[in-house]
């Protein structure tokens, strides 16, 4: 192996990041919705959203992506391999995220909730100001851990041929028979990536800890 | 203030019953309670309350635990909503029969504070974001207005020095007085206590009462749900005695206190002083 062939991996790696990025983001926000509706007080809502949240993470990650790819794409609406893998991931991390959101929202101490009635806060301050920031605190250490568990989801894209890190990998195994060599530096890859999401989350998680703990 | 009787120890009314067509109430009544009544599931929590408390009052309620106190207490500004029977806070009365707007439920609160046994302060926030917050979500102050009138308050509380700091850096004490400088923010007409020394060791809970004691003195109109029956006796200027979702005795709170009339008051009192 030699530094050229290390040029595909590197562009698979921007790849992989795109995706878990994306997926992320995509995730993040959707989550919010999705928590809302889980939350709400009409219960066919709350329905809608249990059910889409168990189903979505039900079904396994590539069998979501061949739906999108293969299902959509060929008959209803043509698709990029990256956009369906975005697409894919982004609904899973959706329901994902909306769980963990409703989990940190619900260790909130109902104190909170009442003081910020007594307050005459309203709905919408209630959620941005009181709860929201300290449900942040809560999520973030099981958000960074859903993040990394992402990151290596995206290898599923390589299925239906995004040519991120693990599908760069196999074609370069395939090319130089170097199998152990090549797929050992994809790890480590994998390993690089989840080094600064770990260390953005503790230093995060201490930072807003400190502020709150004696 | 003085000590006027409100209601006098009607054994009938006390009890639930029909206090507004037995004896008209007075008529400069702040609060008015009429049969408010709470259930849980087939559990009566509050009885068909009646109470009336005056502008500048301080109501103290006292009584074992699960008479209903805190409930009523909750259900004056609906932490609680109430199943049945109106509150009118000077013009404006919300029926429980029907359901409240939320334009209602905002005025309500708007003109009643409270403040709670457990602080429940924003941990995540300073002290002075503690305090301003509501000024500028609710009243629409600006920033520089808000904390202006928070600093204000801290003083007041005896805390401006602890104005930067978090909550979790100050002691029970500090953190109820920082409570009643968040609710005393929004201008209330009307302030509630629930338990508010409770949580707290016998010398912070003193700084708390000497707040409220001075608060008392400004003429606010309080109504305190309190074990203290110091501060029940020497501050308030009523006493009211509830025991399972009734009230047992009211009157003025050194005839309560010192001459109760009702066997229920007697037995509670000694057990207060017996320990």
């Amino acid at each position: 192996m030699n530094a050229a062939d290390l040029l595909p991996l590197l562009r698979g790696l921007t790849w992989t990041v795109a995706l878990t990025a994306g997926a992320f983001f995509i995730g993040a926000v959707l989550g919010v919705p999705l928590l809302a509706a889980r939350r709400s007080r009409l219960w066919l809502l709350r329905f809608m959203a249990m059910s889409v949240i168990q189903i979505v993470r039900a079904i396994p990650p590539i069998l979501w992506l061949f739906i999108i790819f293969f299902g959509l794409g060929m008959g209803v609406m043509p698709i990029s391999p990256f956009n369906a893998a975005l697409m894919g991931l982004g609904l899973i991390a959706a329901a994902n995220l909306a769980e963990i959101y409703r989990g940190a929202v619900a260790s909130i101490h109902f104190g909170q909730w009442e003081a910020a009635a007594a307050l005459d806060l309203g709905r919408w301050s209630t959620f941005r100001d009181i709860v929201a920031p300290q449900a942040f605190r809560v999520a973030l250490p099981s958000a960074a851990s859903y993040l990394i568990g992402l990151m290596k989801e995206t290898a599923v894209a390589s299925t239906i041929g995004v040519a991120e890190l693990a599908y760069q990998g196999n074609q370069l195994s395939q090319l130089t028979f170097r199998g152990l060599e090549v797929f050992a530096l994809v790890g480590l890859f994998y390993v690089l990536l989840s080094l600064p999401i770990s260390w953005l989350s503790r230093v995060a998680d201490g930072y807003l800890r400190a502020k709150v703990a004696r | 203030m003085d000590g006027a009787i409100l209601c006098l120890p009607d054994d009938d009314w006390q009890r639930g019953g029909v206090q507004p067509a037995m004896m008209p109430a007075s008529t400069d009544a702040l609060i008015r309670l009429k049969t408010l009544s709470k259930h849980y599931g087939s559990h009566t929590v509050l009885d068909g309350i009646d109470l009336d408390v005056r502008s500048g009052e301080v109501l103290a309620i006292i009584g074992p635990s699960g008479s209903g106190k805190s409930t009523l207490l909750r259900c004056i500004n609906y932490l609680e909503p109430p199943d049945g029977g109106t509150i009118t806070i000077g013009s404006m009365t919300i029926d429980a029969a029907r359901p409240v707007a939320r334009a209602e439920l905002s005025g309500l609160r708007r003109r009643v504070g409270m403040v709670f046994q457990s602080f429940n302060l924003f941990p995540h926030m300073s002290v002075l974001r503690n305090v301003s917050l509501a000024q500028e979500r609710v009243l629409g102050r600006g920033r520089a207005e808000a904390e202006e009138r928070s600093m204000q308050l801290l003083k007041r509380v005896g805390l401006a020095d602890k104005a930067t700091q978090f909550p979790v850096r100050c002691s029970g004490g500090q953190q109820q007085r920082i409570a009643i400088a968040r609710s005393l923010a929004l201008d209330p007409e009307i302030m509630l206590f629930d338990e508010p020394t409770s949580a707290l060791d016998p010398e912070l809970g003193l700084e708390v009462l000497a707040v409220m004691r001075e608060l008392a003195e400004t003429g606010m109109t309080m109504i305190v749900v309190t074990h203290e029956m110091g501060f029940a006796e020497n501050v308030s200027d009523t006493v009211m005695i509830m025991a399972d979702g009734h009230i047992v005795e009211k009157g003025p709170s050194k005839e309560i206190m010192r001459n109760p009339q009702q066997e229920r008051t007697k037995r509670f009192l000694r057990a207060v002083h017996d320990r």
